[in-house]
């Protein structure tokens, strides 16, 4: 195969990736609690900005830099989970809207504290890695492989623990799960912390390949709609395969036409998805009401 | 979803305030609230285009893309020589015509799914606007953009253009309420409170939110062209995803049902963003703070407030009649 084909076909999947970890948490704030998070990548932004502070600004460890920015993304979530979401969820509209007011109020907070300006993050590792002429370079190696472990051991926490079974439970149908004896007002706040934590994660894995402001949540955001239009809102492997599709557009889009093309490419995609099969990809069928 | 019954008190209200609104020119302390009254005529028309949309039972994240388009085809079209009254409307045809497609498409959907589509779109018209530069102008926008002139009297100023922005408001504003009184209108508000049952009547709900979502729409390509006439000038951040928020904040914070809501919302959150220049980061805070306050506490928007106030005042006033006869 041609060389550039390949190449072109691994930078997509590298791009995919990330897209991927910020579907999957935007995907299972939906599917368990209804809520469509508009804020949702204002949590990305939340968590490059504060790896950007503790790691480039203040030259903490790597690991710890990590830790802590995801866990104050975490708790960022837990917080606007008790004031906000929490009484918006089962109501899509509402809910959805209150997102906006979030996002609103997240970005600005951070523009008031940070300033407007961009940051560079130095990188984590710099080289290339060369394999028969395919290029890696190891700052977008660390990014795959960071998020690579995320969503496997997400995948194994909702296949095979206990609250795993029961976030699956309650993503079904809530009220059900609850006769069973799942204690839904945990579920709600675990998934949804969970969400915004993968958001957050993909913020800091990012940091070092941009530049950070207040302003990056918007993209990312809409990428993660995007995707879970196209896999199926609530899906996990739809947004697998709906992340990976929208990076290769764009690698393709961008290595042979151009990246703007990508956009519109994309917008086709999911009129195309919407028309011939409107659950997504890998969507279940709404249940009639 | 009773229509409010129209008193006489109603009609004393809606010209006092008509006529507030009117003579404003004459009264207002400087030039700059005759631009905030322009602005709010601009964004009433924009709310009541999201709010037709809404009593559909959709909400439309999308609506600055709209606004957006209709700036851009106004502005090249009149650039061009066209008379900038006809562009207004062509621009609102064109908004309008985009929306018909695309919402025949997208409204097949559940509400999420609608607003997730139109919300692309939105950013779809921005980056389009950004990439087109050799007709757009790209990131620079398009400037010098030629002023409305009717019969020959150019609407160069504030004080000028503030009538017409007004006749064009108040022209929706009529509009929006005989269309909500209309059989179409019934239709819309029984789509939104329950999708089934009016299916199971006969009527085609798809074809109902498709009316709604391309007139609302179509007023959003008309608003959009006027305001580009009036700053005589667009550019891809005229009308963001920021841009549609706000209209959408004006909507919860006054009210989704009714007119009176759209007119509250614009009224209450116009002049906002300009008393808090200063601080712009605040400014989009409080606005953020004030869509979720509304929404946890007033969830039916501020009109409902006093809707409330007047059918309780009205309670209590035969209320205590009855009270009076069976009370010995």
């Amino acid at each position: 195969m041609d060389i550039i084909l390949v190449q072109t076909v691994v930078n997509g999947l590298m791009v995919g990736m990330i897209y991927v970890l910020m579907a999957i948490g935007f995907t299972m704030v939906f599917g368990i609690m209804r809520i469509v998070n508009f804020a949702h990548g204002e949590f990305y932004m939340a968590g490059a900005f504060l790896f950007a502070i503790l790691y480039g600004s203040n030259g903490l460890p790597f690991s710890i830099s990590v830790l802590l920015a995801i866990g104050a993304t975490a708790l960022l979530g837990l917080l606007m989970e008790r004031i906000v979401f929490r009484k918006f969820r089962g109501n899509e509209l509402n809910g959805m809207i209150a997102s906006v007011g979030v996002a609103l109020i997240l970005q600005n907070s951070a523009l008031l504290m940070w300033g407007s300006s961009a940051r560079t993050v130095p990188p984590v590792v710099s080289g290339v890695l060369s394999v028969g002429g395919i290029v890696f370079p190891w700052s977008r190696l660390v990014v795959i492989i960071g998020a690579i472990v995320a969503v496997v051991s997400l995948n194994l926490l909702i296949g095979h623990t206990r609250i795993g079974r029961a976030m699956r439970a309650v993503a079904q149908d809530a009220e059900i799960a609850q006769v069973q004896g799942i204690r839904v007002d945990v579920i709600f706040p675990v998934a949804f912390v969970l969400g915004v934590s993968l958001a957050g994660f993909a913020g800091v894995l990012m940091a070092p390949v941009l530049s950070v402001s207040p302003f990056i949540g918007l993209a990312p955001t809409l990428k993660a709609f995007v995707i879970v239009v196209i896999g199926g809102l609530g899906s996990v492997p739809g947004a697998v395969a709906g992340g990976l599709l929208i990076g290769l557009i764009e690698s393709f889009a961008g290595t042979f036409v151009s990246a703007s093309l990508s956009e519109i490419l994309q917008f086709l995609v999911v009129i195309a998805v919407v028309l011939l099969r409107p659950q997504g990809l890998l969507g279940r069928k709404e249940r009639e009401a | 979803m009773n229509p409010p019954t129209t008193k006489p008190m109603s009609y004393v209200g809606i010209a006092v305030a008509v006529g507030l609104a009117v003579l404003l020119p004459w009264f207002a302390p400087n030039q700059f609230y005759v631009h905030l009254a322009t602005v709010g005529c601009i964004n009433l028309m924009l709310v009541l285009g999201l709010a037709i949309i809404a009593r559909a039972g959709q909400l439309s994240m999308g609506h600055g893309g709209f606004a957006l388009v209709g700036g851009y085809v106004s502005a090249l079209l009149s650039m061009k020589g066209w008379p900038p009254l006809l562009t207004l409307f062509i621009a609102a045809v064109v908004a309008a015509v985009i929306a018909a497609a695309l919402g025949w498409i997208i409204l097949r959907l559940r509400g999420v799914y609608f607003v997730l589509v139109a919300f692309a779109f939105s950013q779809i018209a921005v980056l389009l606007a950004l990439d087109m530069s050799s007709i757009t102008g790209g990131a620079n926008g398009l400037v010098g953009v030629p002023p409305i002139s009717i019969f020959g009297y150019v609407l160069r100023a504030k004080p000028q253009f503030y009538p017409f922005a007004l006749v064009c408001a108040l022209t929706t504003l009529l509009l929006t309420w005989l269309l909500y009184r209309s059989p179409l209108g019934t239709m819309m508000a029984a789509t939104a409170e329950n999708q089934r049952l009016t299916e199971s009547s006969g009527i085609d709900t798809h074809r109902v939110q498709v009316i709604a979502f391309t007139v609302g729409s179509g007023i959003a390509g008309f608003a959009g062209a006027l305001s580009t006439h009036y700053l005589r000038f667009i550019s891809p951040d005229s009308y963001t995803f920021w841009e549609s928020v706000s209209y959408l904040t004006m909507l919860v914070v006054g009210g989704r049902d009714g007119v009176l809501g759209p007119v509250v919302g614009v009224v209450v959150l116009t002049p906002l963003p300009e008393l808090l220049r200063s601080t712009e980061g605040l400014q989009h805070i409080i606005y953020g703070a004030v869509l979720v306050l509304c929404l946890m506490f007033v969830p039916n928007g501020l009109a409902s407030l006093i809707q409330t106030w007047r059918s309780r005042q009205r309670v209590a006033t035969t209320g205590a009649a009855r009270v009076a006869e069976e009370v010995p």
